[in-house]
Parts: structure tokens; sequence; C-alpha cells
């Protein structure tokens, strides 16, 4: 893995995404089921989330799909900034 | 390469049981629908309460086909009830449901990736596929060119385009359906190497201990290292000790070395969907760029501010409909049972038995079966919302303010349900992932004043506000007063219940909001007939059975000859359970013959208009507008012993309020037995409903009277 910090993207939590920005899906912890289902609906390591809209409820853009997701499983989403 | 194996067809006859599986709005439903017609039943599995949809359709030869419409679901590994059910029936888990011969996937065109991790799922299974690419149209339009023909080469299952909605592709569908020989997948894929000493294992064990072919074994064995069988419904057949051993065997072994199995797994097969997609999907040059017409709406309909707007209006719109177009067909039904009334007099001489049919039998399932257009309107808005996408975009905006209370978006449909029967509402709760949250709503739903308060509300309003001298205004308001104490009531205990006897984690929420669509008409009728239907025969039977009990208990026993002095209502069986009630109910105000109503509401809320109007000897008129004014003057001339006024203010006020609070609903009691499998559940709803309904009460009886109400 690269580690030099000017390389880096910044990474966080899905929650913390800014709205209308783009970010690539590094890491998923939380509830074994959990993560199980949001790899089958396609939020696995590498793919690329597009945040729309929400606070608490987020709706995002993830292969072609739009899926709403609650504040507790976005938090357990992280994701590297691709696009601002 | 070997030649694709073919399953062995000494038949002439197709097989008769095909599968129908999907995911969530790929569609599955319109074209179970055209496939079938009306030639659907339905049900429920045995022991859960999971609708099971069985239709008929036709081979080319005319021979009959048995279609089973599975719930949808992503995945083989289960999060709800419903996708247990689906994942159940094609592993021939259940003993109530056979193994289906085939297997016909259904996956939507313009999202053929995901939609495919389901069918490599299934295509592990090892039974004959068809392979249905649903909503080619959209997907054509959206400029997405698939080559059905190389998909049909590299699986070597037969792959149908087809667009449900217009018939398109149906008549290539009932073909490949009537094939008497169906090539089984030639696909493969690698299992991670890490994984594949323990699935050799399970597979076996599988085999040997629990009777699988090896083929489902193998499929199975995959499943549950994945789930790990934690999704488990009535009905399912347990795992044998010596593979639920293996199982935990190698779930510590990973634990201990950290290994995310789970995850290799799921990657492992998208990998593999990724190289089956590469050189299917192309995308035209010609595609549109820029938002889709479903990302213009969604930015008014999911808008902060907008979106609230536009929610309210449509809630609106749904409750002015059920409440005033209802009154048309509300009005026939009241007359054709006025008409059996009638016939029927004239059939049976008075007396007994005339009694029983007219004022048990009839009178009592019309009380129930007058409802009927304001649940069908209820179903029409809830199909139409749900079949133009609007429903998911309701539950997304409420997920905010249920999340407050510890529920998630998905429990609001539910408990919107709840405002016209607590019986659809609940049965509506089976879409919830987890059980606690799926209790919860159980719990609350029957809070949400539903349309049998609804004439109980309006005859204590009447006999509370003399409307000759007021205004509607405060009528409105009371009504209104009603309906919001209901849900502050439902979201509250909600809440408490989060927080104490159901703690759990926080909601989590993951919905998928499908692109608008127009609403299919035919769809949505159907299953508004097919839920009616369901409410009609529940009012036929238990319903029925009970009103007749009532009656008995109402009229039986009689009063000696030698005894004319005595009150018959008050010797029989439901006077003596009003007066043994009375010291229960006089803190609050109420009399023994309040005592009856309340009683005998448990039948049906509403049965408390006609129960007063028995006790108050009001006549019945053909015209119910009538015979309220009717009753609304007996109430209001009804007395006391001492002479004092029965129906004050203060009383009909806390009456309604015990109408609001209080379980009175044997058919609701019932239905969350079966929805919780115990009886635990519906009695515990039952006492703390009507506990909670008698404080609030006696609060409010006692501190009035104090003041001097």
């Amino acid at each position: 893995m690269n580690t030099d910090p000017r390389l880096q993207r910044p990474r966080m939590p899905l929650t913390e995404l800014p709205t209308g920005a783009a970010g690539r899906v590094c890491a998923l912890d939380g509830a074994a089921d959990v993560c199980q289902r949001l790899r089958e609906m396609g939020f696995c390591e590498s793919a690329i989330i597009q945040k729309i809209s929400g606070h608490s409820t987020l709706l995002c853009q993830v292969c072609d799909m739009r899926v709403a997701l609650g504040e507790g499983v976005a938090r357990h989403v992280t994701v590297e900034l691709i696009r601002g | 390469m070997n030649p694709p194996p073919t399953q062995p067809a000494p038949a002439r006859a197709p097989a008769s049981v095909y599968a129908l599986v999907g995911n969530p709005n790929c569609g599955k439903s319109t074209l179970f629908n055209a496939l079938t017609g009306l030639k659907q039943k339905v049900g429920n599995y045995p022991g859960v309460t999971v609708e099971r949809k069985v239709g008929t359709t036709y081979t080319q030869h005319g021979h009959p086909l048995t279609l089973i419409d599975l719930p949808g679901t992503y995945s083989l590994a289960a999060r709800s009830p419903d996708e247990a059910v689906t994942r159940d029936v094609l592993l021939g888990r259940r003993a109530d449901t056979a193994m289906p011969d085939r297997i016909v996937c259904v996956v939507d065109a313009t999202n053929l990736e995901r939609n495919l991790y389901l069918v490599h799922q299934i295509l592990d299974l090892g039974r004959p596929v068809i392979l249905v690419l649903n909503m080619m149209d959209v997907a054509e339009q959206a400029g997405l060119k698939i080559h059905t023909s190389r998909l049909e080469h590299i699986l070597g299952i037969p792959v149908i385009a087809c667009a449900a909605s217009s018939g398109r592709g149906l008549i290539d569908l009932k073909l490949a359906l009537s094939r008497t020989d169906l090539p089984l997948s030639r696909h493969a894929w690698d299992i991670p190497p890490a994984i594949a000493p323990a699935v050799s294992e399970l597979q076996a064990s599988l085999q040997d201990n629990d009777d699988k072919p090896p083929l489902i074994a193998r499929a199975e064995a995959l499943l549950l290292l994945t789930d790990q069988d934690s999704v488990r419904v009535a009905g399912s057949t347990p795992l044998s000790a010596r593979t639920r051993e293996i199982l935990q065997h190698w779930e510590n072994r990973w634990a201990a070395d950290g290994t995310d199995w789970a995850a290799a797994l799921v990657n492992a097969r998208y990998d593999s969907i990724g190289l089956l997609t590469a050189d299917i999907v192309s995308t035209a040059s010609t595609a549109p760029v820029g938002p889709s017409r479903s990302d213009r709406i969604d930015a008014w309909v999911t808008h902060p501010v907008w979106g609230w707007c536009i929610f309210g209006v449509i809630m609106a719109t749904m409750f002015l409909s059920i409440f005033t177009f209802a009154g048309i067909p509300m009005g026939w039904i009241e007359s054709l049972v006025a008409t059996i009334s009638a016939g029927v007099s004239d059939l049976i001489p008075p007396g007994e038995l005339h009694d029983l049919i007219i004022d048990g039998a009839i009178s009592g399932v019309e009380g129930v079966i007058i409802f009927l257009p304001q649940i069908l309107i209820l179903f029409l808005f809830i199909g139409l919302l749900e079949s133009t996408g609007y429903m998911a975009r309701a539950a997304f905006i409420m997920d905010r303010l249920m999340s407050k209370v510890g529920l998630n978006g998905r429990s609001f449909i539910p408990l919107l349900g709840s405002y016209a029967c607590a019986i659809p509402g609940i049965m509506a709760a089976r879409t919830i992932e987890q059980p606690k949250d799926r209790l919860v709503t159980i719990l609350v739903a029957p809070f949400m004043s539903c349309s049998a308060r609804l004439p109980v509300y309006l005859l204590l309003i009447a006999a509370l506000v003399p409307e000759e001298q007021v205004p509607v205004g405060p009528k409105i308001l009371i009504m209104l007063l009603m309906y919001a104490l209901g849900t502050f009531g439902a979201f509250g205990f909600a809440w408490l219940f989060k927080k104490t006897l159901l703690r759990g984690a926080p909601p989590l929420m993951i919905m998928e909001l499908p692109p608008y669509r127009l609403p299919r008409i035919r769809d949505v009728l159907l299953q508004m007939i097919e839920r009616g239907g369901l409410f009609v025969k529940r009012a036929g039977t238990i319903i029925l059975g009970l009103s007749i009990v009532l009656w008995f208990l109402a009229n039986y026993p009689k009063v000696p000859e030698n005894q004319p002095e005595v009150d018959p209502l008050s010797y029989s069986m439901a006077g003596r359970a009003g007066h043994a009630l009375e010291p229960v109910i006089a803190p609050l105000g109420f009399d023994w013959r309040i005592g009856i109503g309340l009683i005998q509401s448990f039948a049906a809320r509403e049965v408390f208009n006609s129960a007063m109007g028995v006790i108050f000897a009001v006549e019945e008129t053909g015209d119910e507008e009538e015979t309220r004014t009717h009753l609304r003057d007996a109430l209001r001339a009804a007395e006391r012993p001492d002479g004092s006024k029965l129906f004050t203010p203060l009383i009909c006020l806390n009456l309604m309020v015990f109408y609001v609070f209080a379980m009175q609903c044997i058919s609701t009691i019932a239905v969350v037995k079966r929805e919780t499998n115990s009886w635990r559940w519906p009695l515990f709803q039952l006492g703390y409903m009507t506990g909670f309904a008698w404080f609030v009460c006696l609060l409010i009886y006692q501190v009035g009277h104090t003041l001097g109400y």
C-alpha cells in the first residue's frame, strides 16, 4: 500500500462525506450480517458511492442503484474522497 | 469442454412446479401476474406469516404448470422472515412446500451485475434454471446493450429477454417453460482456496447427516458459511447436530486467525460475475447523459423541505379519500344488509332463531364488512404508492423521525396501514428485518386509531357537542385530538420498549429506492382484491362466530317468568359481566351499562354503538345517520340511579380516550399471536395497552371530577 501522505486521499465515514461528493469504499466494519448484505448489494471494497442527500439518513447512488442508508449503517462504511 | 449435462427426461409432460425468484423491484410480481392472471392462490406458509402465492399457467400444449412466487430477496443469506422462506423453499428445507422442480430467475436488466449475484447463488443449487432479463425496454432506453445470446452461451441455460409490463418476451418464456428437458448451467467458479476445505467438510456432513443431494449440499455449505444459519423461521427443518458442530468449529477457527471469509466469498462471487458481464453488457454512445427522470423527481421528493410538503399532501389526500369516497359503497353495503335482513325476517317467524340471525349473525358481520370499502381504498393507495416507487421515499423521509424513537423508516408503512385497520398494518411489519424492531412495531401498531374506532368517536362527539348550536370546527378538532393521542401513544411506547424491554442495536436501514414508474393498475387492483378477500374471509369466519357468542351472552339466561320486574339485560351473562366489571371501571366514571359496551367491543370496537342501542332501547332505522341521532339523544337522556346524567361531557371524553388506548379487538390479538408465534406477546399487548388506558382515564376522571366537571 502506498504510504506517501501526499498520495493518500482523505478517509472518512460515509456519514461525513459531503453531499454531492463521490467516494470509494475502503472498509466495512460493524455487525457481520449488515456487512454481508452491504457487500451483496454492491457496497464492497473499491465500489464507488455518490452521496446524493440526507443528514441522518443518507441517499446514495451505488452501481446504478439508489439506496437509503440509516446513520447506524453509514457510520460503519469508511470511504476515501475521490471527487468533491 | 464436456457437453452440458442434461436433466433425465423420462416423462413427456414438462416438470410441473416452477419457483419464481428475483431481487425486490425486479418486476417479478408483474411477470407472475402476466403468466397466471387470475389463477392465483394467496395464503400463508404455515407457522410464519409470509405470503405464499401460487398460480397456474399453461404450456404451449395446454399442460398446467404450477408457479410459486417466492418473496423477493437480494441474496440467499436471509435477513428477514420473508427472505428466509425463499431460501428454505429453494433448499428443500420446508416440509410444507416440496422443492420446486425448476427455477425461473428474474433479473432487472438495467442493473445486471447486482441482480446476477442472486442468480449466481441459485446456479450453485444445480437445478434447471431459466434466466429472464426483465425490463429490457428500460435498459434499451438507458442505452444499455445486452448480448443475450452470448450470456446464454456462457451460462448454458435459456436466457430470455423480456419486458413483462408490455408483454414482450412472454411467448419465448412460455416456450422455455414448456421444454421437457432443460440443460443445467455449465457455469463454474472458484471458491477461494482458504474456504474450500470448510466447504467440502460441511458438504460431506450435509450429505451424510442431513440427507441432502450433493449439489444442494454444496450450495447450502456455502450459504451456511455466510449466514451462519442466523435467520430461522418456523417450518424450516433444522440442521443435524454434527453439521452444526462442524460449522461451529470452522467459525471458531476463522475467528481466531481473523479471516473475513464471508467477505471473501461475496467478493469471489462478484469477481466471477464481473468476468461474466464484461463481455455481454455495453453502453451505447447514444446513452442519455445527465440526471435521469427519477433523479429529477427525487430532487423534489427527497428534499428536506419540499419532501415533507409532498408527503403531507399525499397523506392528506389518502385520508380524505378513505373518509369521503368510502361513504358511498358503505351505504350500498348497508342497504344490501338491510335487504337481506328483511328477506330473512319474512322467511323466519319472530322468535329466538329470528333474533339470533338478525341481531347476532347479520348485524355482527355487517359491523365489520362495512369497513371493507375503507380498507380497499387504503390498499389501493398503498398499492399505488408501492408500484410508483414512492413508498420507499416515504420510508426514507420518515426514517429520521422514526429513528428518534429507535425504529427505522420501514416501520412507517405498518403504522400507516394501522390507521385503517391494525390487522393489515401488523401483517405489513413482515418486511422489517430486525426481529426486535418488528416486534416493537407490532406491539404499538394498534394505538393508531383504526377505522373501527371512528363510529365510536362519531357517536361520542355527537353526544358531547350539541350540534345545533356549535359549528363543525370543534368536532373535527376533537377527532384530530383523538388521532394525535393514539399516534403519540404509539411513538412513546415504541421509544419506551426500545429503551427497556426490547433494547437492541440502533436501527439499521438499508433500502433500495426503485426508479419511479407509472403504476401497473392491473397489479395494484389484483393485490387489492386479494387482500380484501382475506379480510372478508375473516369476517365470515371469526367475526361471525364471535357475534353469535356475544348474542347468546347478551340474551341468556332468560329472566324466569315469575320475576317480571327484573331487567332482562341485567340478568343476562353480559349484564352480569358488566356488573362484575363495574367496581373496576367505576373510578373512571363508567357504570355497568358502559361496561357491557366495553366487553362487547372485543368483537370489534364499533359494536359499542349497537350495544348502546340495545341497552338504551333505541329503535333501529334503515338510515345510519338517523339511528345515530336517536342514539345520541338516548345517551344524553341516560341517567344514573341517583338521577344525575350518565354521559356528561367528561365521561364522553374519557370514554373516547379509553377507546384510543385500550386493546379491544380479538381479531388483532389473533393476528399478533400468529405473527409472533406465541401467546406471550398478544397477552402482554392486551395487558399493557388496556392497563395504560385505565390509568390515563382514571387520571382524567379523578382530576376532572375534582375540578367539578
